[in-house]
């Protein structure tokens, strides 16, 4: 008689009923670094497109170059960088908190597949003709819900995670254990999923509204085409953008205490300092809805100091990062871990990402519609990326369940992506002090009458993009190599 | 022989993770809310019509808050009965609040239909629409959340030690109430 422990199940029937951290960190890490590879490949696309300004060379229209535009932005954020740290809140937390595995199990299970399906139809979405609206309103409106309807379960399952991850947190960590003894990665966790439980729901209170109205017979204003992006931009930009890098200032603190074999000095200083930096990133306010007559919320005094504010704390931060490195710098030999060298980039890109969001509102300057916005949204996001592959990098073999990590490949691919990151960013902030619009369209009065040096500097911003999208590539690489070989020495 | 001191307890797992959910929630309202009210001031401003005369009735919105008030007394009544095991009580008090809620959204839904405000006349109605339906989707949540406790008081499982899930959706329920005041206060009160 056969019973039911003796039907031997798919690999997928695994994956879905499975409840293990571990196995759902699979999903979220390579769902999440996928995402960030294919934002990457959108905003190749679009350099390409800024070639020529005058014109829609390599996609078909205005609109198109829009929906590649936003989803490069909407990828690397929502569906890239937040659940790329979920693989980590929910593996490393749990344990660094002393924690037997994640509290609720089946909800974080639930939380996984229902952002994998929202990322999916997301992406379909975009494909679709759809995205977040155009600014020529030739999207197809059915396509554009889907897309909101993706965005919302990516967000359901995002927040779910997040309760499950800050209930582990506050609730399971072991007896003894405060919240000033966590880890430095649990404690940026905790303070991140705070703000992500106090900024997403905002989010898809935006979403909905949206939904509602471009569902109707003709839309009021909400779910107006050409309006849809202005009413969500504020996840991508500062300060909201700052709190996908909060975490990864405590990943990089942890990796560089334990590659240097140093305990962290003034510990206190920098919890403090890391709570400032993710309470100084909510910016569910900063909407186009509560601009007050003759001044935009982006040039109210709150927005200005916060942009100013949050650079003296980062450089606090970085402050701690290279006194752990100073004592600690003889341990590292001649040769230092790739993901020593990934987290100490990342947090120097952060640091340079909150100094160009200073730079940007200073209002004498009128950068705020410049390309000086993506470039603080590079250099933020793209520290991110590098210091979530520090920390997957340095607790790999925990993720992926057995040894076969490849740390020339993973070095290389960091180098190849931080090189990326700061020819985009630079040439960006280049461009926008000379005139380039955030977004360019496909004429120059879109593009914003840039200045003849423009040209060139979009060309190295390709060589950027392409360096970013090797880096991706070289990482993603080396990501199935390590699974396969641990997979091998599991089965041995 | 002194006793062995209490070993130090974490807060309960299921209630810090309603308090989180539950807070998320308001955050979503929050939104909301604020939308509205500050579209609703640039209008104000302006001299525009925000909703047309006599769209908004005093009467329906009282009625409802009066049922939530009341479901909020008889949620609490839920709890004590828990805390002080008495599963009669427990029985009554959260099969009244589930029915206040199902008569909350009855009262609503027979408004809505009857208020001749499409969905699309003007930004006010939009908001209106999406903020009170959003709303009655937490209640609904709240209800089905309030039957599965009902099955488990049933069970014999809500007692005063296994009360978490009962304090949950307390926490939860609250929160109902207390958004659905500001509904009431900003909406169909001051219109």
């Amino acid at each position: 008689m056969t019973t039911t422990d003796e039907i031997d199940s798919t690999v997928f029937e695994e994956a879905v009923t499975s409840t293990d951290p571990k196995v759902l960190a699979k999903v979220w890490g390579f769902g999440g670094m996928t995402s960030v590879l294919l934002g990457a490949i959108a905003g190749l696309l679009v350099g390409f497109e800024r070639l020529d300004l005058t014109s829609a060379d390599l996609l078909g229209s205005a609109d198109e170059v829009f929906q590649f535009w936003s989803a490069h932005r909407v990828a690397l954020v929502l569906l890239g960088v937040l659940p790329a740290l979920m693989t980590l809140a929910t593996t490393v937390v749990p344990r660094q908190c002393g924690a037997n595995t994640l509290i609720f199990p089946r909800a974080a299970a639930l939380a996984c597949w229902t952002w994998l399906v929202g990322a999916v139809l997301t992406i379909v979405g975009f494909l679709a003709d759809g995205g977040l609206g155009t600014p020529g309103a030739g999207g197809q409106r059915q396509a554009t819900a889907l897309t909101l309807i993706g965005l919302l379960l990516a967000i359901a399952g995002l927040l779910t995670a997040t309760v499950c991850v800050v209930t582990t947190i506050i609730s399971g960590r072991s007896t003894g254990t405060g919240l000033r003894d966590l880890p430095f990665t649990s404690w940026t966790t905790l303070v991140s999923a705070t703000i992500w439980g106090g900024m997403l729901p905002v989010l898809a209170a935006n979403i909905v509204l949206t939904y509602v109205d471009l569902r109707g017979r003709s839309a009021v204003r909400f779910g107006a085409e050409d309006a849809i992006w202005e009413q969500l931009s504020w996840m991508f930009t500062h300060p909201a953008v700052y709190v996908l890098a909060l975490p990864v200032l405590g990943i990089a603190l942890d990796v560089l205490s334990a590659t240097t074999g140093t305990t962290q000095a003034n510990r206190d200083v920098l919890l403090v300092a890391t709570a400032a930096f993710g309470f100084l990133s909510f910016g569910a306010y900063a909407q186009p809805f509560f601009d007050t007559p003759g001044t935009p919320v982006m040039e109210e005094a709150l927005y200005v100091v916060m942009a100013f504010a949050i650079v003296p704390v980062a450089l606090v931060i970085l402050g701690g990062v290279a006194d752990t490195l100073r004592r600690g710098a003889s341990n590292l030999g001649t040769r230092p871990p790739a993901e020593t060298v990934c987290a100490l980039l990342s947090v120097m890109l952060i640091v340079a990402g909150t100094a160009v969001g200073a730079l940007r509102v200073i209002a004498p300057l009128d950068l705020l519609g410049t390309s000086v916005t993506g470039a603080q949204f590079t250099l933020v996001v793209g520290g991110a990326v590098l210091g979530v592959g520090a920390g997957f990098q340095h607790w790999g073999d925990d993720l992926v369940g057995g040894p076969g990590a490849r740390p020339g490949m993973n070095l290389l691919g960091g180098l190849a992506l931080a090189g990326g990151v700061v020819l985009i960013g630079a040439t960006d902030l280049i461009s926008g002090l000379l005139g380039l619009s955030d977004f360019t369209g496909v004429d120059l009065a879109t593009a914003g009458y840039p200045g003849s040096g423009v040209d060139g500097l979009n060309i190295v911003s390709i060589v950027g993009s392409l360096a970013l999208v090797g880096g991706l590539v070289i990482w993603q690489a080396s990501g199935i190599l390590h699974l396969t070989a641990a997979k091998k020495a599991s089965s041995v | 022989m002194s006793a062995a001191p209490a070993a130090p307890t974490r807060p309960r797992t299921l209630v810090v993770a309603s308090a989180f959910g539950t807070g998320s929630v308001l955050l979503y309202f929050g939104g909301l809310f604020a939308l509205y009210f500050s579209i609703r001031a640039d209008a104000m401003a302006w001299g525009t019509t925000w909703f047309p005369e006599g769209a908004i009735q005093l009467v329906p919105g009282g009625m409802n808050m009066a049922t939530m008030a009341l479901s909020a007394i008889t949620m609490g009544w839920a709890v004590s009965a828990v805390l002080n095991d008495d599963r009669v009580h427990a029985y009554l008090a959260l099969a009244l609040t589930a029915v206040l809620g199902v008569a909350m959204v009855n009262q609503t839904a027979f408004y809505f239909a009857d208020i001749g405000l499409p969905i699309d006349a003007s930004e006010a109605a939009t908001l209106l629409f999406v903020i009170v339906g959003s709303h009655l989707v937490m209640v609904a949540v709240g209800i089905i959340w309030l039957g599965l406790l009902l099955l488990r008081a049933l069970g014999g499982q809500d007692t005063s030690r296994h009360r978490d899930l009962v304090s949950a959706a307390a926490l939860y329920w609250y929160a109902v109430v207390a958004v659905y005041s500001v509904i009431w206060i900003g909406i169909y009160i001051a219109k």
